[in-house]
């Protein structure tokens, strides 16, 4: 088993310095509120919001699962639907110039201002959330996955001519494979930008989450709760970040530069 | 086998067409070995690609076994300068790639592979991900992937342009050795003329801008080639014919 430790060990190594960092960050936070007597309400310290939150656990654990809920489906659309698009701008000049304007246009807009928009017209339901979750997430991924689809090497694409593939299997058996360390690229900027737009959703109309939770603390003065949910978010954010990087080592271990098992015997 | 009839070819560029090809012909025959030289824009690669079928030329005509060349056949593979292997697919799942893809695999096709793959020196590396091989083993798989696909005709790009000078020596020897046991016709595009005489019953001498056929070489040396023959007056002769072809009255000179 000396090999998975020696893994563990230089896992740590390189993980120590971060959380070293993050852990300074608070002691400096926690000095700083301390030692110039900051009023909790405009900073709470590290350990009164640390205390709070977890008093609140139940409360903060239901808008959590809300949020996740949200995030997972507005994520799980922007791969539905970003991958089929990304193929299809790629498969024809004509629809990729169609297509382009359409998605620089939904990316100009703020997602803030469509949000009430298409609560309006779509009810306070789970759905207006979703959507705006995807309009702030699908982008990147779909721009990630033509760039992988179009860097596919010339001689790659002339070997599939040349054992005569028609344009569909060169596009799923050589261009989309090829494409995969350029989709996961825009699956982690994807998974990180959906709990962004999760939260954008839940400030302009929703009843459960963390951001309406960050609203309704901040309405009554309760600055550490709000803290604590800021927190979690950015817990969920950095989980779902590893989860895709973790599914692309797991599933396509040639694309993410980790060594194969079996390598370097 | 291939006969390549008057062909032309213009490509379409800002400043209007250019030609890359002028009245080509040219006649390889089964199982023969044509190595095909020129300084660089000579269109020898234009050229590769039409046998292959994979460009049309403007006028004239590819034939193979006397019917014309419109799209790429069963009966052609190609090597390329790049070993242009599947990042995500093994060494074996490499070289099947091709009959996978055109659903020509069977149950002897891994097995086939395998052979293939023990002639190129590559026992044990089946299960490896070309990133972990050096460039002159991808290249070896890449050889190995056109010849499983057993052609009559194997194209080959400058293959082994991008291996070092010892590499590209000892990988010359190999597919001189492999093509010996074949009834295959090897079209070999190259800028090293020692290569292209060391390997080739004929070498085709091309002009550049446009492409034409300055002569055809007839390559008098006795089977199986070694590096010992590079003394032999007939290799200096044959390669200082070609030399003078391709710098034509500005031989260059050291000072």
């Amino acid at each position: 088993m000396r090999p998975s430790t020696a893994r563990i060990a230089a896992g740590l190594r390189e993980t120590a310095p971060g959380i070293a960092a993050v852990v300074l960050l608070f002691l400096i936070w926690e000095g700083i509120c301390r030692g110039f007597a900051i009023r909790p309400f405009l900073l709470p310290a590290p350990s009164l919001v640390f205390a709070q939150t977890l008093a609140a656990w139940p409360v903060v654990l239901k808008h959590t699962w809300a949020t996740l809920g949200t995030v997972l489906l507005g994520f799980a659309a922007s791969v539905a639907i970003s991958l089929p698009l990304a193929m299809l701008i790629v498969s024809s000049r004509a629809l990729a110039a169609a297509l382009y304007p359409l998605l620089v246009i939904t990316q100009s807009i703020p997602k803030v201002a469509l949000a009430p928009i298409l609560i309006v017209a779509l009810g306070a339901n789970e759905l207006p959330r979703v959507i705006v979750t995807f309009l702030v997430a699908f982008f990147p991924l779909v721009v990630g996955t033509v760039a992988g689809l179009m860097a596919t090497p010339p001689e790659l694409i002339e070997l599939g001519r040349a054992c005569r593939a028609g344009r569909l299997q060169e596009l799923l058996r050589i261009r989309l494979p090829f494409a995969i360390p350029f989709v996961f690229g825009g699956l982690k900027v994807a998974a990180a930008l959906a709990v962004v737009g999760a939260v954008v959703a839940e400030f302009v109309g929703a009843e459960a989450g963390l951001g309406y939770l960050i609203q309704t603390s901040m309405a009554f003065f309760k600055t550490p709760l709000a803290f604590g949910a800021v927190i979690v978010l950015a817990v969920m954010g950095i989980l779902l970040f590893q989860a895709v990087a973790l599914t692309e080592r797991l599933l396509f271990p040639w694309s993410s530069g980790a060594a194969p098992p079996g390598a370097g015997l | 086998m291939i006969r390549i009839d008057r062909i032309r070819k213009l490509f379409p560029t800002r400043e209007g067409e250019v030609e890359a090809l002028r009245d080509v012909s040219l006649h390889v025959a089964a199982g023969e070995f044509v190595a095909i030289v020129g300084a660089s824009g000579c269109g020898k690669s234009t050229l590769l690609r039409m046998i292959a079928g994979l460009i049309p030329p403007s006028s004239g005509q590819v034939l193979l076994d006397g019917s014309p060349v419109t799209a790429p056949r069963a009966e052609t593979a190609m090597v390329f300068q790049a070993a242009t292997l599947l990042p995500w697919a093994d060494v074996l799942r490499n070289v099947t790639f091709p009959l996978r893809l055109m659903k020509q695999a069977g149950a002897g096709t891994e097995a086939r592979a395998r052979a293939l793959l023990a002639t190129a020196g590559l026992t044990g590396f089946e299960r490896r991900l070309p990133r972990e091989l050096s460039g002159g083993m991808q290249q070896r798989v890449a050889i190995c992937r056109a010849l499983l696909q057993e052609p009559r005709v194997l194209l080959m790009d400058e293959p082994f342009g991008a291996l070092d000078a010892l590499t590209r020596e000892e990988m010359s020897l190999e597919l001189l050795r492999i093509w010996q046991g074949r009834e295959m016709a090897v079209v070999f595009v190259t800028h090293s003329i020692p290569e292209a005489v060391l390997l080739a019953d004929r070498v085709v001498v091309m002009s550049p801008r446009p492409g034409r056929v300055a002569e055809v070489i007839e390559i008098d040396l006795p089977r199986p080639r070694s590096f010992e023959q590079e003394a032999l007056p007939a290799f200096q002769a044959a390669a200082q014919r070609i030399r003078a072809l391709i710098y034509g009255g500005r031989l260059p000179r050291a000072a």
